[in-house]
Order: structure tokens, then C-alpha cells, then sequence
């Protein structure tokens, strides 16, 4: 399992290199990288070297050497994603950057934001807040897994289309690369070139993106662009890239929140705003300099970006070495999975759900009001339950989920894991989900 | 199995190392140099007098904070979902201790400039309404109104103030704005202002400022980024501004960025939404559970909404409880940090002015010890100014004040590795210097040395081959 077989990791994969790199509990079994990412031992010494710079001197740190640092940290990102530097630039999170353009599109009647019921659950929130405050108004088009993609890509399709025939327009849909809940491959690219026939505005939440799935935004050309790079990418929390092609540059009027950067429509007689990081250095596009500073913040992770390049590199033997091996982990973990508890994986005709490195098993678990089988309105309560004994009992994390009426978890691969902690995570929940069925959970909650 | 239940890394252990004194005696903490070496982190050849703008934490915190970040690390869908929430709401009771408030009007955000924004960009505006600032808001802010005027029908009215200037001057151009708006048939929807404003370094009598909002039913939103850990606000809430914010990581001695959002419940249904909008948010109609509107009866819901605002490093928020800590044993606490700081900026602005032949900025009720900031005229004189001093030889074009500031910062960095923060302010260049416990009085003679050089070269033109 520690063989990549592709590239040379100086260290072989599982346990050899979670012990030797990573910073885990020993006894903890980390199934659910896709929710908070990790970041290895280099990158953790590249925060603190950046911490220990911004405190040994802070004026000089903010002001003279953050944006070159910041800049060469875009450059390296802007590389590795193979678009053009001036755009891209570094946000906390992927929630803000999609907050950051659905808030600066300006709406008006008859306005429609379209998303798929997938959306993750604090977009469709920011989408919400819109609908509330704005004159937009949203569509959500329901999606229930296993799907094909043909047929994912049509119902998006007719979404659109049934919007226009009210006479309505559809000026942005937001959609992922890979979804969260359940975590499933997205034609994300399929996607983006209906916008593009339907002359609708594509928001990619890439949440999960950057190194975890070739990512081709040169050639697919989406409108805009977010992914985490504290998920898949070693990098520290918050960090996620932001791009936005310099052809819509001109719609981001302001950062989230609005800071220096800002340039106030002129005003008779007013005065310009003094921006008291008064750098003297190479001229900047708006766009770069809206998100240069951005209220004062911990901008260390944004500044390990090469650091953890440079380890994925020179440990892990390359991309192409990490990809394979989560996926082909995930993979295997969930059929291993799926066998101890006689369920199944979520895939669809064309295997294209479980092509990252994410996984969703069902659980051996009936919604229903029959004996051994757990009514609908605990099925929260359930996967409550399931979860924190997993975590607090058994020191291992997995999400538990309700999907098209059944209950799921969902694997994350990692090159910091082997087939024996899917395993284990399978046992344990295999007993769970008996105890579920006897109604152990009822009993816990009485307790409280 | 190491154990679950062991979710806290112990705050003593960490400090231990770094005791002053044992803690059977009491003795008075040792402020100046000696705190500075023992407790701080800045490089040994930097003289930080700058605290004002990023702030500074002790070691002790840095070392906590990273505590905090392993136990994430070693466990991090655990630690998150489970532990942080009890230890976020451990420091926002501890938060809220030093704002006389009930920790459910308190939660955190990175830093006042996004408080600043959730405010103004959750009100809703109507034609007519107008944002009211005085001039020496700070630069970020007044974009937020800026902007805010330019996507919503909220017009503003920026109060030109001079400083130094009398209180009852300011409150008597401050009703004196309101009142006009009022004649004009607009509404003064809400003001914006300082407890202690950025530049130059004063404290405005905000408390008075709030009395008049509720005079007039005018929202108060106050910045106050320069407060916790700088003035007492343990009046705060009795005080009753509509909505406040201040930077713990400016003067709390936590790290960057942390800062507290204090909304007295009665306005907290004016917050819909947290910047940006994450999993906090409720639709009007998710609040309805079996048709009865929980908004306004959950006591909870604030907190609830800013729990989770998308995913950053929430260790800064974490730390609060410890730099208390860390204040109360190793300084003294709070009275006697205030105490040290404002004497400090009082003595050494005055010490650096008489070494300069000039003067610190002094309301006409000449309260110099009001906060931790002094202001210091510097020797140069400009065209348009009246000659106030014979130090002065030849006049400046005051064409130039900002250019030669932007030289005169930048030296002093470069050449003698220290930031001072200057501007050209009404026909005369000022700096601002912030006093802290890691200071003392030679810091501030020593950057009069600095400052008395670099305006002798000022005065010869250095500043003119400069590239700025």
C-alpha cells in the first residue's frame, strides 16, 4: 500500500509517512480529511517561521516583506494552476470568495442565482441571505444520487431553461468540482460550457479542488473560481485560492469585508482616502490590490503555499503520486467498507462519482417506522449518535449523512492512511449500526 | 490510548517558564526592558513603538495558541466540532467580563473592520437615511460607507473635525449635524465613531457621543479597534451603544485576528447574517418550529450565528481567557497596565517633545493621560503654518508635508529599524507613538534621537531624491 508506483516519495505512504510527517494523535484514525485538511511537520515550521517574522518586527513584516511573500505565493499557486498571476489571489475560505461575487453582482427583478440541492449547505445560506436582501431570487435543482452525469448535465440544463421560459434570467449558477455531502465527482467542466451556451455566469466552488483533482481552468475558463487550499493542498486553515479571470475583474467591486483596497466612486469635493499601508512597489491590477489587505488577519497560511508544493514534491514524489493514491485508497476503503457491511458504494453507470478521493458507503440502516428500522425523525439524531461514539469511544472520525433516504458515510483517502483503518472504521460502524437498529440511541438521548 | 477527555492544554504549564517572580510574593511587575526580553518576541535590535496598528502578544500566548493548534492538528474533526465551541464560549464570557456585558451580546470576528461591515451591510436603508462619521474615522471604515453608499440608498455626512478639539465642541458639532440632517427632511440612521481614534492617537468622549445618538434615535456603532485592553470599558453596556467592536489582538495581548462584536440583544435581530453568510444563518421561515417564531426568545441565537463564520484558524479567539490571565498575574491586571501605559504616554510625549523643542497634542481640557497614545509635533516647519517654535529653521513647501513623512517613516525603519507613524496633519507633521508595558522612558528618549536627526536631514532636502 506505501508504493505509489508512480514518481518517488522518500517515504512510503500510510502509516511510514503519517508517522514520519504528519501530526496526528497516534491513536486516531483520521477518515475525514475532505472536511478540515491537515498539513504536514515542513509546513507547520514554514507557519511558525512566518508567525515568529510578523511579531519580530510587525510594521516590517505588514508592510515590507508580506507582499513580496504574498506575491510569490500567487505566483507559485497561479503556476500550479496554470492561469496568469494577476488572477489570482488568496481568500480565508472558499465560503468568502463565493460570498465575494454574490454579493458584488448587482440584481435586479426576474434575477435568478440557479445551484443543485447538493450546494453546500453555507452557500446555499449566503443564496438565501440574497434572496432575503436583494431582489434575486434562487432555483434549486434537485439532484438525488446515484446520477449519471449525462443526466446531472441535463437537469442543470432544463433548470436553466425552465427558468427562462418565465420570462426570467439566470445570472449565475453556482455548482462544485466535487460536492460534500455525499462526496461525489462533479462534471464540473460540462457544467460550465452550458453556462456558457446559456449565457449564464458559472461560480465553481472548488472547495475540494486543488490537489485533490486535475483542475484544467485554462481551457475550461469557468467565471469564477474557489477552492480550499487548507483541504487537499497541506496547507494551514484559512486558505483558499480565489480566481477570477481579468474579463469579469470588473464585476468585484469590493473584498469581503471592504478594506483598503477599495476604490470609492470619486465624490465632488471629497477627499481621497489616505491607505495607510502607503507601500512604495510594482503596480498592482485593481483586483490584485482589492484582496492584498484585507483587514488585519493571521495571512501565514497564505504564505506556506510553496512550502507545501515543495512537500508534495520532494516527499510525496509529485501530484500525480498523491492523486492515485487517495483515490485508489478511497476506492478501496469503500469497497472494503461496503463488504464488512454487506451495503454498497455510491456510483453511478459510468464510474464517475468515486473518480476523486472521496467515498460514500450506505449504511445497513432502513428509515422506516418497522422494527430495526429508525423512524425519520431521529435519523439526525442516528448519525449524531453514530459519530460522536465513533469519535469519543473509538478515537476515529466519519461523517454520517442523509442522502436520497438512506444513510451514508463518506471516506476520505489520504496518503497519511492505509486499508486497515477503513477496516477498522467498518467494524466499528458495523456494530453501531446494529445498535442503532435496537435502538441504543434512544437510550442515550434519555440519558441526557 | 492518550485521553479524550484531556481536551484543554493546560494554560500554566506553558507560562511556567517564564515566571518573573515566584508566585508565593507579590511583587510589582517588572515593566520596561525586563518585560520586554522576558515576555516578548520582537527582534532584539526593533524598537516596537508602534503597538497601536498590530499589536504584540507575549510568548505565553504564542506558546498557548500553538498548544491549542496541535491538539486541532492531532485530532481535528474532534477537537473542532467538540471541544472548541465550550472553549469559544469560555472566552466570550471572559471577553464580556471586561465589557460589563452578558457574554451572549458577545461573539467574535476576525477583526473590527469585518464588524464594522456586518453592521452596515445587514441594516437595511431607506431613501433619506444618512451615515454620519467624523473625519478621523478610520480609512478602512469610511470605504465600507463608501461603498455602502453606492449599493444601497444611504447617503453620508463626514464631520470635518481638527484636532486637538474640546469635547464640548465635538458633541456641539456632532448634534449640530444631526440636527441639520434632521431640518433637510433626512433621517441620521446611524453614526459611526472612535473610543480612541487612529490617528491621531485620542480618545473621544464616546460615552457622551452614545447619550446623544439616543437623544436623537440615531444608531451608534462604535469602532472602538484601539479599547479592550487599552481603556476601561466595563461600562460599556451600561453606556448602551447600539453596537460595538474592538481588536483583542491590538491591545488584549492575543494574537491576530481576533476581535469582539458586542450587540445588545434588543438590535441582534437587526444582524441577520454573519460576513460572509455561513451555516449560523436562519431563513425567517426555518425559525418557525411548529409556528412559533423562535428569533426573538432564543438567548442562544447570537451566538449560534457566529459560532461558525466558514472555516479559519479559530485559535486567536480561543486565546482571550489566557492573555487575561496572563495580564492579571504577570502585570498586575488591567488597572495597573492602564495605569503604566497612559503615565508612560504622558511622560514620554512629553519627554520627546521638550528633546524636539515642540509639543504633544493636547485637548483644551489638556487631559494628556487618557490613553495609551502620545502625539508629538516634529521640528519641521511647513508654508501656510504659523511659526510656533524658534527650533525651526527655514520653512517646508507644504506641498511636500506627505512625501517627506512617507521618507522620514521610512528611514527610520531602514536606518534605525523602528516604525513611527507620522502624518502630515493640518500644516504640521505629528507622529504617534504608542506606550506599552515592554517600554519605558529611555525608548522614548531614544527616539528623539532618531527623530531630531532625521528632521535635521529633512530640513536639507534629503527627502527629495527619495522614490516613493
Amino acid at each position: 500500500m506505501g508504493d505509489t508506483g508512480v514518481g518517488s516519495s522518500t517515504c512510503p505512504f500510510g502509516r511510514p509517512i503519517r508517522d514520519a510527517h504528519f501530526l496526528f494523535a497516534p491513536t486516531y484514525t483520521p477518515l475525514n480529511h475532505g472536511a478540515f485538511g491537515t498539513y504536514p511537520k515542513s509546513v507547520q515550521k514554514r507557519l511558525h517561521e512566518c508567525q515568529a517574522l510578523s511579531e519580530a518586527r510587525p510594521d516590517y513584516f505588514v508592510r515590507y516583506q508580506y507582499p513580496p511573500m504574498l506575491d510569490k505565493s500567487r505566483a507559485a499557486m497561479a503556476q500550479f494552476l496554470g492561469l496568469p498571476v494577476d488572477e489570482v489571489v488568496f481568500v480565508p475560505n472558499a465560503t468568502t470568495a463565493i460570498n465575494v461575487v454574490l454579493s458584488n453582482l448587482r440584481y435586479k427583478k426576474g434575477d435568478v442565482i440557479l445551484h443543485l440541492s447538493t450546494v453546500y449547505g453555507a452557500v446555499e445560506k449566503t443564496i438565501q441571505y440574497l434572496c432575503e436582501t436583494t431582489e434575486v431570487d434562487d432555483i434549486n435543482v434537485a439532484v438525488q444520487y446515484p446520477i449519471d452525469d449525462g443526466f446531472l448535465v441535463s437537469l442543470f440544463r432544463a433548470g436553466i431553461q425552465s427558468v427562462k421560459s418565465q420570462g426570467k434570467t439566470v445570472k449565475i449558477a453556482v455548482f462544485d468540482t466535487i460536492s460534500s455531502l455525499p462526496g461525489v465527482r462533479v462534471p464540473w467542466e460540462r457544467l460550465v460550457e452550458v453556462c456558457k451556451d446559456e449565457g449564464v455566469l458559472s461560480m465553481v466552488d472548488g472547495a475540494h479542488g486543488v490537489g485533490h483533482i486535475g483542475l484544467d481552468l485554462a481551457k475550461v475558463q469557468p467565471d469564477f473560481f474557489a477552492s480550499n487550499c487548507h483541504k487537499w493542498l497541506y496547507v494551514p486553515r484559512g486558505c483558499a485560492v480565489f480566481h477570477v479571470p481579468k474579463r469579469n475583474q470588473h464585476l468585484i467591486r469590493t473584498s469581503l469585508p471592504t478594506s483598503h483596497g477599495f476604490d470609492p466612486l470619486p465624490r465632488e469635493g471629497g477627499q481621497e482616502i489616505v491607505n495607510p499601508l502607503m507601500i512604495a512597489g510594482p503596480s498592482k491590477s485593481n483586483f490584485v490590490m482589492l484582496f492584498e489587505f484585507v483587514a488585519t488577519l493571521d495571512v501565514s497560511p497564505y504564505l506556506c503555499i510553496e512550502e507545501a508544493l515543495k512537500f508534495r514534491r520532494d516527499v510525496c514524489g509529485g501530484e500525480e503520486g498523491i492523486v492515485t493514491y487517495c483515490e485508489r485508497l478511497s476506492n478501496e476503503g469503500g469497497d472494503k467498507i461496503a463488504e464488512i457491511l454487506s451495503t454498497e458504494v455510491m456510483e453511478n453507470g459510468e464510474k464517475s462519482l468515486a473518480r476523486c478521493a472521496m467515498t460514500n458507503v450506505r449504511l445497513p440502516l432502513i428509515i422506516g417506522d418497522g422494527p430495526g428500522e429508525i423512524p425519520r425523525k431521529n435519523t439526525l439524531a442516528v448519525a449524531i449518535w453514530m459519530t460522536e461514539i465513533l469519535a469519543k469511544v473509538h478515537d476515529v472520525y466519519l461523517p454520517a449523512f442523509i442522502h436520497a433516504d438512506a444513510f451514508w458515510v463518506r471516506l476520505s483517502g489520504q496518503i497519511y492512511l492505509e486499508l486497515e483503518d477503513c477496516i477498522r472504521g467498518a467494524r466499528i460502524l458495523r456494530d453501531l449500526c446494529e445498535r442503532a437498529r435496537g435502538g441504543e440511541y434512544l437510550k442515550d438521548q434519555k440519558r441526557e | 490510548m492518550d485521553s479524550l477527555e484531556d481536551a484543554n492544554p493546560s494554560p500554566s504549564s506553558s507560562i511556567s517558564s517564564h515566571t518573573i517572580a515566584s508566585n508565593d510574593s507579590i511583587q510589582p511587575p517588572v515593566f520596561g526592558q525586563t518585560m520586554r526580553t522576558q515576555h516578548f518576541a520582537f527582534d532584539p535590535a526593533y524598537t516596537p513603538l508602534n503597538h497601536g496598528s498590530y499589536g504584540a502578544f507575549p510568548v505565553a500566548i504564542r506558546d498557548y495558541q500553538r498548544a491549542l493548534q496541535d491538539r486541532i492538528e492531532a485530532r481535528s474533526d474532534p477537537y473542532i466540532r467538540f471541544t472548541i465551541p465550550e472553549l469559544l464560549n469560555k472566552s466570550r464570557a471572559a471577553a464580556a467580563s471586561l465589557l460589563g456585558a452578558p457574554m451572549d451580546d458577545v461573539v467574535f470576528v476576525p477583526n473590527a473592520t469585518t464588524a464594522v461591515n456586518t453592521v452596515l451591510r445587514n441594516l437595511q436603508f431607506a431613501e433619506g437615511d444618512t451615515i454620519i462619521y467624523f473625519s478621523s474615522i478610520y480609512p478602512a471604515c469610511e470605504k465600507t460607507v463608501r461603498y455602502v453608499c453606492e449599493i444601497t440608498p444611504a447617503v453620508c455626512r463626514c464631520i470635518e473635525v481638527t484636532f486637538p478639539i474640546d469635547d464640548a465642541d465635538l458633541i456641539a458639532l456632532f448634534c449640530k449635524t444631526i440636527r441639520h440632517i434632521q431640518r433637510k427632511g433626512g433621517k441620521a440612521k446611524l453614526a459611526m465613531f472612535d473610543t480612541v481614534i487612529t490617528f491621531p492617537g485620542l480618545r473621544l468622549p464616546w460615552e457622551r457621543l452614545v447619550k446623544v445618538c439616543q437623544e436623537f434615535d440615531v444608531l451608534s456603532l462604535i469602532d472602538g479597534a484601539h479599547g479592550i485592553g487599552h481603556i476601561d470599558l466595563t461600562h460599556l453596556a451600561s453606556t448602551g451603544p447600539d453596537f460595538f467592536t474592538s481588536n483583542c489582538y491590538k491591545w488584549l495581548y492575543t494574537p491576530r485576528g481576533c476581535a469582539i462584536f458586542y450587540v445588545p440583544f434588543r438590535n441582534q435581530d437587526l444582524i441577520r447574517s454573519t460576513m460572509p453568510t455561513s451555516h449560523g444563518f436562519h431563513t425567517s421561515l426555518n425559525d418557525s418550529i411548529d409556528g412559533i417564531s423562535t428569533i426573538t426568545q432564543d438567548r442562544d441565537r447570537f451566538g449560534d450565528l457566529f459560532k461558525w463564520a466558514a472555516t479559519v484558524d479559530q485559535t486567536p479567539y480561543l486565546t482571550v481567557p489566557e492573555a487575561i490571565k496572563f495580564r492579571n498575574d504577570f502585570c498586575g491586571g488591567e488597572t495597573v497596565i492602564r495605569e503604566y501605559c497612559f503615565n508612560l504616554a504622558r511622560d514620554g510625549g512629553q519627554l520627546l517633545a521638550s528633546l524636539l523643542g515642540t509639543e504633544t497634542m493636547q485637548t483644551l481640557q489638556d487631559r494628556p493621560n487618557q490613553c495609551c497614545f502620545t502625539n508629538v509635533r516634529l521640528p519641521l516647519r511647513f508654508s501656510h503654518q504659523e511659526p510656533l517654535d524658534k527650533n525651526a529653521k527655514g520653512t517646508l513647501d507644504a506641498a511636500n508635508g506627505a512625501k517627506i513623512v512617507t521618507w522620514l517613516m521610512e528611514c527610520a525603519m531602514y536606518e534605525y529599524n523602528t516604525w513611527i507613524p507620522g502624518k502630515f496633519y493640518y500644516g504640521a507633521i505629528w507622529v504617534r507613538l504608542s506606550a506599552q508595558i515592554y517600554l519605558e522612558l529611555k525608548d522614548f528618549a531614544w527616539a528623539g534621537g532618531v527623530l531630531k536627526d532625521l528632521c535635521v536631514r529633512a530640513q536639507r532636502g534629503e527627502w527629495r531624491s527619495h522614490a516613493t
